[in-house]
């Protein structure tokens, strides 16, 4: 087993319980003993552009000291806004000078050194386990279901940051297709899903989900997935009343499945690829 | 380790030679007898001198302490002259004189039994909450096991209360116990349970069987601010920093409302009311016999004066009670309450030389008494056995490490989280060293007769909480007071809204008042002494000495 | 009598070294109204900061419960305006999103720790801010069960949540929903009002002294 840090955010212990639990049950298939980091933190979530907002790094760096505090390198998220958060404060205090003014404030802490390297879940999946041996993992096949793949926006912008090429990413059609499923790279999975916007203009994100799920059915799409809880949670709750009713699930919970996992707590209509 | 001195440090090699051999005794329990002896010997309210007959008022000839004589045998601080009553400036069905435990319940429940939150008013000395309601630490009482019963608690009650109690508050009581119990359970707070819901409950002194609920330590906190909470979601209005200094009665004698005094802005509030509900609390502040005390800020009897001015008649305050334990060092802590829980859990009270020399869990006030004759010089009849500290205080130990040593590790910092709290600002750890306590002037047996509905006699006036008496007798057990205020407050609350209801008040007068000066002035009582108190004084002598009031 | 100066809002005055600040505050010649309370450490009344000569923090504690020390600048916090939203426990569910949607502002928490910092019980202020932010109610009651509302987080929060309310709400939400009630309270109560226990009171309150005195006496104790 292979021991790995693991943030798992607001929302994986939320309303995304059931995605955190069927992707916990595909890492320990592939090796991983995730270990959760302790007393961690709200990431940080939506970074301030001023340049000299530090503030808005103490949350998500001091997350990054205690998985320094376990002795660990890295970190794994599950979810596309810790990702991009976690990362941007690791790269944002390289700087020494910020790194020094964030370790000043943060005086109950033990310093910060750096060096911690944030991991997505998909990063993971493609760098070190390999599409070869995912496939290799399957003990229900997907069984050539249609699978529209949604990335969002967080995953691939901005590119410094970005899982995988912010133009023609392929990483998650190619963990469907390890899988078994045929994806659906539809025209709009790398819109933006209206995130927190959720909280107080619901009907800016209603609208876009609505565009969302319409192109990915037009798309000829079964079922669509994520990797980001928010995402899933926008397009599964915030759809307009004449939306596709396609199902919506994060990737990791279809890993799950796939290597066996019990019936997932949240629906999962995969019926069709047993 | 820790922060005691040297020489105290010898005792505690003393206490940690004798602990192996004590972890697995129980001392005896004194017989009926020799708990007498040990009250009439020590107790300090055998003590003839501490007290006096009252010579005014409708409970001539019944001693009390000189501290509460005087207070009782006082001039009013508003000259009725100077004030007019006649105009109210709030004018509500329930006045709610005092904002801790007990009147916060009779609000909630003159709300639940149909009093409109508009209508009804708490008044209170200092903030809503500040009581000593808020500082109970051990648990409340309520016989809810299977193999208890209300009847087993009545008996403990009584006995406790040397039988002095009246019997149909005890009655109340106990019969109301499981109901207050459940409808806290259902205003969401926090008791100390199972996983399955079984409430955890143990030992208090004097009790037969094992009915103390408790919250960790903070029973009385969680208690009091989750019932300050309903009160905010009914609506219910409070008057903080604005103490009742006068009630009023109209031409018939039933009380009417009462003059509140804004203890910022020295403005006077004059509020009508159709029932007044006291609530006032208890009066560890008026330091009786001169004993450190466990009480809040407020505790200063003020309910008392206002309702013997008003003709009310008190009961049992001739019995003061004295907390065994009390904190004795260091010099920052001292008389502030050591939960009877701690006891509860097993730490055994011990002299000088590491014995024990009474049972821990004898009720308060005979625990107390054994404390003072091992502490007390030969002399004077003791057995010269206490710790004395560099300040002169004297104590006994209660030896804390027996605590985790009994019930494991942790259980201290767990499930007495406050004083642990308490001590480590200190640096001595209860955990690791035993601690010195002595008596502490803790609680107002009795106070204002009532029936079982909190009714005082006088028209329009009710009562609750520890300004009433007759429900403890001469000496409460621990965990009936926070039972007491809930039971008391509820009656109280729903008799007030009863008789508000249909009663016919007539002009707000201070009429009583001036009769009560009357009687002071033929009884011969000094011009100068005015009362209610308010607040204690605790200002430096030498600020005092040059105080000059100039604006 | 060894003495230090304390400076209180400012202004230096000589007392007896030992004393907390609120005795020390009182032999200065202050009249405490606001400002005290319990005097135990239990209401929140007394809440202070204070800044020591050559130290850049600024601490917080209850000024009965604190010594004073040398060069002490002393300012107390009597009130803390705070939010408490109107709501009936009846009406609410326990569920993570309950806190949220009535403390919204407890989404601008960006963990600096700084309510920590300040809380005089010294409890995990800032991991009761996220676990309220993730909506994990008994984990919030947990952490803030010895919390005395003394304001002092609530007043240094630059996400300017009202701690003490949500912390309230979610104990009593924890209280009354989420933990199992006590069925053999309810069989009592049951029990009670059926008037199991009428007869043998009844005859208890009919014994003389004597004879309750026996009763007494006879009482089995439970061990």
């Amino acid at each position: 087993m292979k021991k790995l840090a693991y943030f798992p955010g607001c929302a994986m212990k939320d309303q995304a319980r059931p995605d955190e639990a069927g992707t916990l049950h595909a890492l320990a298939a592939l090796g991983y003993e995730v270990a959760e980091i302790p007393r961690w933190n709200c990431c940080g979530t939506v970074h301030s552009l001023a340049k000299d907002d530090l503030m808005r790094h103490v949350g998500p760096v001091r997350n990054l000291i205690r998985v320094q505090g376990m002795g660990e390198k890295r970190v794994l998220t599950l979810c596309a806004m810790c990702y991009g958060t976690l990362k941007r404060s690791a790269q944002f205090v390289r700087e020494e000078e910020r790194l020094a003014r964030i370790n000043a404030f943060l005086d109950t802490e033990e310093d910060f050194r750096g060096g911690i390297e944030v991991v997505h879940l998909l990063t993971l999946l493609r760098d070190e386990v390999g599409y070869e041996k995912l496939a290799s993992r399957v003990k229900r096949t997907l069984n050539g279901l249609k699978v529209a793949t949604y990335y969002g926006c967080v995953l691939l912008r901005p590119r410094e940051f970005a899982v995988d090429d912010p133009d023609r990413p392929e990483v998650m059609e190619r963990v469907v297709e390890a899988l078994g499923g045929a994806p659906v790279p539809f025209p709009e999975r790398m819109e933006c899903c209206g995130a927190y916007l959720t909280v107080g203009r619901s009907d800016i994100v209603t609208d876009r989900v609505g565009r969302i799920l319409r192109s990915a059915r037009g798309s000829g799409a079964d079922l669509v997935v994520t990797t980001c809880p928010l995402c899933q949670f926008n397009l599964a709750e915030r759809r307009p009343p004449v939306a596709p009713t396609l199902p919506v699930l994060y990737l990791g919970q279809v890993l799950g499945w796939a290597f066996g996992a019990d019936e997932p707590a949240n629906l999962f209509p995969l019926g069709g690829a047993r | 380790m820790g922060t005691y001195p040297k020489e105290i440090q010898e005792s505690i090699e003393r206490v940690e030679a004798t602990r192996p051999a004590r972890m697995a005794m129980k001392p005896p329990r004194l017989t009926l007898q020799e708990q007498e002896a040990l009250l009439k010997g020590f107790h300090p309210d055998y003590r003839p001198e501490g007290k006096r007959k009252l010579t005014v008022g409708a409970s001539w000839g019944e001693p009390v302490p000189h501290e509460l004589a005087d207070l009782l045998e006082a001039y009013p601080l508003l000259d009725p002259r100077e004030v007019d009553v006649s105009q109210p400036d709030h004018d509500v069905d329930v006045l709610v004189i005092g904002g801790g435990g007990a009147g916060t319940v009779a609000a909630i429940w003159a709300h639940q039994s149909g009093i409109p939150a508009a209508r009804i008013l708490i008044a209170t000395k200092l903030r809503h909450g500040d009581s000593n309601s808020i500082m109970a630490q051990g648990g409340i009482q309520a016989a809810d096991k299977a193999n208890d019963s209300p009847a087993i608690h009545y008996l403990d009650v009584l006995g406790g209360g040397h039988f002095t109690n009246d019997p149909k508050l005890v009655r109340a009581l106990v019969e109301d116990a499981p109901s207050v119990i459940r409808w806290h359970e259902d205003l969401g707070v926090m008791y100390d349970k199972e996983p399955d819901g079984t409430m955890i409950t143990i030992h208090g002194g004097g009790t037969s069987r094992k009915r103390m609920h408790s919250a960790k330590d903070y029973t009385g906190l969680e208690i009091m601010r989750v019932l300050r909470d309903e009160a905010r979601s009914r609506g219910i209005p409070v008057l903080e920093f604005s103490p009742a200094v006068e009630l009023l009665t109209d031409g018939q004698g039933q009380v009417v409302g009462a003059v509140l005094w804004n203890l910022e802005t020295s403005e006077y509030t004059v509020v009508r009311a159709k029932a007044v509900v006291l609530a006032t609390g208890g009066w560890g502040r008026l330091h009786i016999q001169g004993f450190p005390t466990t009480n809040h800020y407020g505790a200063t009897a003020d309910g008392l004066v206002l309702a013997y001015r008003a003709g009310a008649k008190l009961r049992d305050l001739d019995a003061v009670q004295y907390h065994p334990t009390g904190a004795a060092y260091p010099e920052q802590l001292v008389g502030l309450l050591i939960t009877e829980k701690v006891r509860g859990m097993d730490a055994l009270p011990l002299n000088r030389l590491g014995e024990v020399f009474v049972h821990p869990l004898e009720p308060r006030d005979v625990e107390s008494a054994a404390f003072i004759r091992e502490c007390a010089s030969p002399e004077k009849g003791g057995r010269g056995l206490g710790v004395t500290t560099p300040t002169g205080m004297v104590g006994v130990w209660l030896d804390t490490p027996m605590v985790d040593m009994i019930h494991g590790k942790g259980t201290f910092q767990r499930a007495l989280s406050s004083i642990h709290r308490m001590y480590v600002r200190f640096d001595i750890d209860p955990t690791r060293e035993p601690i010195l306590v002595y008596p502490t002037l803790h609680y107002q047996n009795g106070g204002v007769v009532i029936d079982e509905h909190g009714w005082t006699g006088v028209p329009g006036l009710f009562a609750a909480g520890e300004v009433e008496g007759g429900v403890h007798g001469k000496n409460r057990l621990m965990g009936n007071s926070l039972l007491d205020y809930n039971v008391f407050g509820r009656r109280a609350g729903i008799a007030a809204a009863g008789h508000a209801k249909k009663a016919t008040p007539g002009a707000p007068t201070l009429a009583h008042v001036g009769r009560y000066v009357e009687q002071l002035k033929s009884a011969g009582v000094p011009a100068d002494r005015k009362a209610p108190l308010l607040l204690p004084e605790y200002r430096g002598e030498r600020a005092l000495s040059r105080m000059v009031d100039l604006l | 009598m060894n003495e230090v100066t304390v400076f209180i809002m400012g202004k230096g005055y000589h007392v007896p070294e030992g004393l907390t600040i609120m005795k020390a505050m009182e032999y200065a010649g202050y009249r405490l109204g606001r400002g005290c309370g319990c005097r135990g450490g239990y209401c929140g009344a007394c809440a202070t900061v204070y800044r020591l000569r050559g130290d850049y923090r600024l601490y917080a504690d209850l000024a009965c419960q604190t010594p004073v020390q040398d060069g002490m600048y002393i300012a107390q916090i009597p009130f803390t305006p705070a939010e408490r939203p109107p709501y009936q426990l009846a009406d609410l569910q326990p569920r993570g999103e309950t806190l949220l949607s009535l403390f919204p502002e407890l989404a601008r928490c960006v963990a600096c720790n700084t309510c920590t910092k300040a809380c005089p019980q010294k409890l995990e202020v800032m991991d009761a801010v996220q676990a309220a932010l993730r909506g994990d109610i008994p984990q919030v009651a947990e952490l803030t069960f010895d919390c005395v509302s003394c304001g002092l987080c609530t007043m240094r929060c630059p996400a300017e949540i009202s701690h003490h309310h949500v912390w309230q709400l979610a104990r009593r939400l924890n209280g009354a929903y989420l933990t199992p009630r006590a069925l053999h309270v309810q069989k009592r109560v049951q029990e009670v009002a059926a008037g199991v226990f009428k007869a043998d009171l009844d005859a208890l309150l009919s014994l003389g002294k004597d004879a309750l005195v026996a009763a007494y006496k006879a009482r089995e104790i439970e061990s």
